[in-house]
């Protein structure tokens, strides 16, 4: 009884702390608000999410079954079956769902201040992001680790599994293209960022041929030498960009963009234990070791946030200057997806993660407990962008076209946004990071690496500061694992269109036949290669052009997810708690189709395509050349980008209303009971393994004799 | 003293397994209870094979 009280206790102070955190964060006085009180703010309520909401999703909605043998358990094979421990498991799917996306979308929301895209992360998170990957992971663990597709094609039917493959692939294509836009604008012009970038390719290949020959499987050691050489590749960027070979290794922004199609293309073609394989490994450790560093900074420095609550673009009809433009609602909601709510987790919660699980109850900690992780990551990019001066971060992601590319400039257009910033401290911001200039960085890396470098260089200010290392160190980690998911990326999406078109042409299904693999990665880089260039050479600044097209692609799978589940919960007699994935369904379909809205009928042609197209073919046809453009040829390229990105957005808003249209209708069915539940999931099969958390051995023979159902 | 190097233990052991050293060693187990009557393959093998098989049916992770 007591124990019961205590326990309860705890709780409710749990939820007072969380309270006054909001408060404060919501209401509190004076000019800037801790960093301290959005970090208990955040941790307080994903621990009262966890420990109530998610428990009661495990429980009742879902009806995980511990008898149950998982697939792991049932199919162990030592290799892609097996049951994993289950903090060993967590750490591998979180190293999978954490990638750029939670680090670059908060930094681009926060031009509305700090409050909107806070609210968003963690609201969003523990009401759809985590729930849209703890459900697929069940579901899909219920069948033998099926795919998102298969598993819309089986539980829907042929038109939304279609539209769900038709999305995985456009999502692919332009999120590679983004995410090698973000990395081209952190590097373009910038000898150091550039030199030791580069260095990480002779690292990855001479990890690959320790890992293969030399010394096999002995990853820590390998992985170990790796991140000293990239250290030192860090450092010796500084080197180079004081000393006479600065000039070889600055590059323009087209240059660095070929140099990576070519990589793409070469890394796709190449056995990946020759640069992806190694290149993974630097890239985990560097990304989990770079979030922790990011922690304890933030720990240890309880920064001010400078940023207000809301800036005045938050209520303005046509939000800010910073990519991408449109109203709060809702293009905050696209802005920012991992961390809230991102529809690619549901391709990692259905395929892999599945297949290693040792308890059904443990889908909370894996698919729930992971997201809120990832949600805390994305908490602290936010702060790291809100710990800088307002100033400084618009002149830094402000476009060209507004900030004039120079610090004069830049300072009087960022006084004209209504805030303040003098030419010395932007000149005096790029000499402390080792640049030349700071001026419209867009993309939202390089306005991290400040943010962090700050911090770091102020928990290490004992050793003298070193910001501009810690700018690259931080440059470093975002542009390797970009890049590794350019490697990977690519890879995946040969792999798809190798079986799409092995379906028409027979030998193309098989993976390693080469040109088959030749033909089908260039005609993936080719793709995203397009959109790359375009964005890197579009007068009007690719990233406001790209990533709403990746935002609603991104959530467009989230839809498809989300749809999948409410259909599988329908199936299973759980309409009572159908508003579980339900809810969040409609706040993403909604969100996602107003900002297709938008994007396609907007009358302000910084938002909509079409609006943009039809003033720049009128500016031609006179002769005249478009605002942001310079020439008439740009002109021309303008319109032909909006053309292109236009009809993107129409066809990523029909592909919504088919997949969800496909399932209303199976739901009508279910419901009114015109149509039998036909579940799909593997048969029942009573568990033998009695592991909880203890360190696993490995299984034995009593498991594995029965694996064949 | 050996009480507490535990937590150096347990942080050694996470990352073995996290890293996927040990992949080979639990190999070995389950090969062992499951084939008895054929051959483990090599170590070096043992990683490539693994490593290709990872690429190869590539699972997904996120941006």
């Amino acid at each position: 009884m007591g124990n019961r009280f205590g326990r309860y206790a705890v709780w409710i102070g749990v939820a007072l702390v969380g309270a006054l955190c909001w408060g404060v964060l919501a209401l509190g006085r004076g000019e800037t608000v801790n960093a301290g009180w959005l970090l208990f703010a955040a941790l307080a309520s994903f621990a009262i999410a966890y420990r109530f909401y998610s428990r009661f999703i495990a429980n009742r909605v879902l009806g995980v079954d511990d008898n149950r043998a998982t697939p792991g358990e049932r199919l162990n094979n030592g290799q892609d079956f097996e049951p994993m421990d289950r903090r060993v498991l967590f750490g591998h799917h979180f190293a999978a769902i954490a990638g750029a996306g939670p680090l670059v979308g908060p930094v681009l929301a926060a031009q509305m201040g700090f409050l909107p895209g806070t609210l968003w992360i963690i609201v969003g998170v523990i009401l759809a992001g985590a729930i849209q990957d703890m459900t697929i992971l069940f579901f899909s663990m219920r069948r033998d680790g099926k795919s998102l597709g298969q598993m819309a094609r089986e539980e829907i039917g042929p038109v939304g599994g279609a539209a769900a493959l038709v999305a995985v692939l456009a999502i692919m294509i332009i999120l590679l293209a983004v995410l090698a836009l973000v990395v081209v604008n952190a590097l373009a012009d910038s000898p150091w960022g550039a030199f030791s970038i580069a260095m990480t390719l002779p690292i990855a290949l001479l990890m690959g041929v320790y890992l293969r020959f030399l010394r096999p499987g002995r990853i820590l050691e390998v992985s170990a030498i790796g991140v000293g050489l990239l250290l030192l590749a860090i450092i010796g960027g500084g080197w180079i960009s004081e000393s006479s070979y600065a000039e070889a290794w600055t590059f323009s922004g087209v240059t660095i963009a070929i140099a990576i199609i070519i990589y793409g293309f070469v890394a796709s073609v190449l056995p990946v234990w020759v640069l992806l394989a190694p290149r993974d490994y630097l890239s985990t450790f560097m990304k989990i070791g770079t979030i922790v560093l990011l922690a304890i900074g933030i720990a240890i420095i309880l920064p001010a946030m400078q940023m207000p609550r809301f800036t005045e673009f938050a209520s303005a009809a046509t939000g800010g200057p910073v990519a991408p433009v449109g109203p709060l609602f809702p293009f905050v909601f696209i802005t920012i997806a991992c961390g809230a709510l991102s529809g690619f987790h549901s391709l990692i919660a259905s395929g892999t993660t599945p297949k290693l699980i040792q308890k059904e109850s443990q889908v909370r900690m894996i698919g729930y407990g992971a997201m809120l992780m990832e949600s805390f990551v994305a908490v602290m990019a936010l702060i790291a962008a809100c710990v800088l001066d307002p100033g400084l971060y618009f002149a830094m992601n402000a476009p060209a076209a507004l900030t004039g590319g120079t610090a004069e400039s830049a300072a009087s257009a960022v006084s004209g946004l209504g805030f303040s910033v003098s030419a010395d401290t932007l000149n005096n911001t790029a000499a402390n990071v080792g640049e030349s200039s700071i001026i419209s960085r867009t993309g939202g890396a390089p306005t991290l690496a400040v943010g962090m470098s700050e911090i770091f260089a102020a928990a290490t200010a004992f050793l003298g500061g070193l910001q501009a290392f810690w700018y690259h160190f931080a440059i470093m980690f975002e542009a390797l694992f970009i890049l590794t998911t350019v490697d990977a990326g690519t890879r995946v999406g040969r792999f798809m269109l190798q079986d799409l078109i092995g379906n028409i042409y027979r030998p193309f299904a098989n993976a390693s036949w080469l040109p088959g693999n030749i033909i089908a990665s260039a005609l993936i880089v080719a793709a995203w290669g397009y959109f790359l260039v375009v964005g890197v050479t579009d007068p009007l600044g690719g990233i406001n052009q790209l990533f709403p097209l990746f935002g609603i692609a991104n959530q467009l799978l989230a839809a498809v997810a989300l749809t999948v589940a409410t259909t599988i919960l329908l199936k299973m007699g759980k309409l009572k708690y159908i508003w579980v994935t339900l809810v969040p369904l409609v706040w993403d379909a909604v969100v996602t189709l107003t900002a297709s809205w938008y994007k396609i009928f907007s009358s302000d042609p910084r938002i909509g395509f079409f609006q943009q197209r039809s003033e720049a073919i009128d500016a031609y046809n006179a002769g005249e050349i478009y605002t942001g453009a310079q020439t008439v040829e740009q002109t021309a390229q303008i319109i032909t980008n909006a053309t292109v990105d236009g009809v993107l957005s129409i066809v990523f808003a029909l592909a919504i209303i088919i997949v969800i249209a496909d399932a209303a209708r199976v739901w009508v069915g279910l419901i009114w009971g015109r149509k039998e539940p036909d579940l799909q999931e593997a048969s029942y099969e009573e568990s033998q393994l009695d592991v909880d958390g203890s360190i696993l051995e490995p299984v034995g023979a009593g498991t594995s004799s029965n694996r064949n159902e | 003293m050996n009480r507490a190097l535990q937590p150096f233990r347990s942080a050694w052991w996470y990352l073995k397994e996290i890293s996927g050293e040990n992949a080979y060693d639990r190999y070995l187990a389950i090969h062992g209870a499951t084939h008895p009557d054929r051959l483990p393959l090599g170590r070096g093998e043992f990683y490539r094979q693994r490593q290709d098989e990872k690429y190869n049916n590539p699972g997904s992770r996120c941006p």
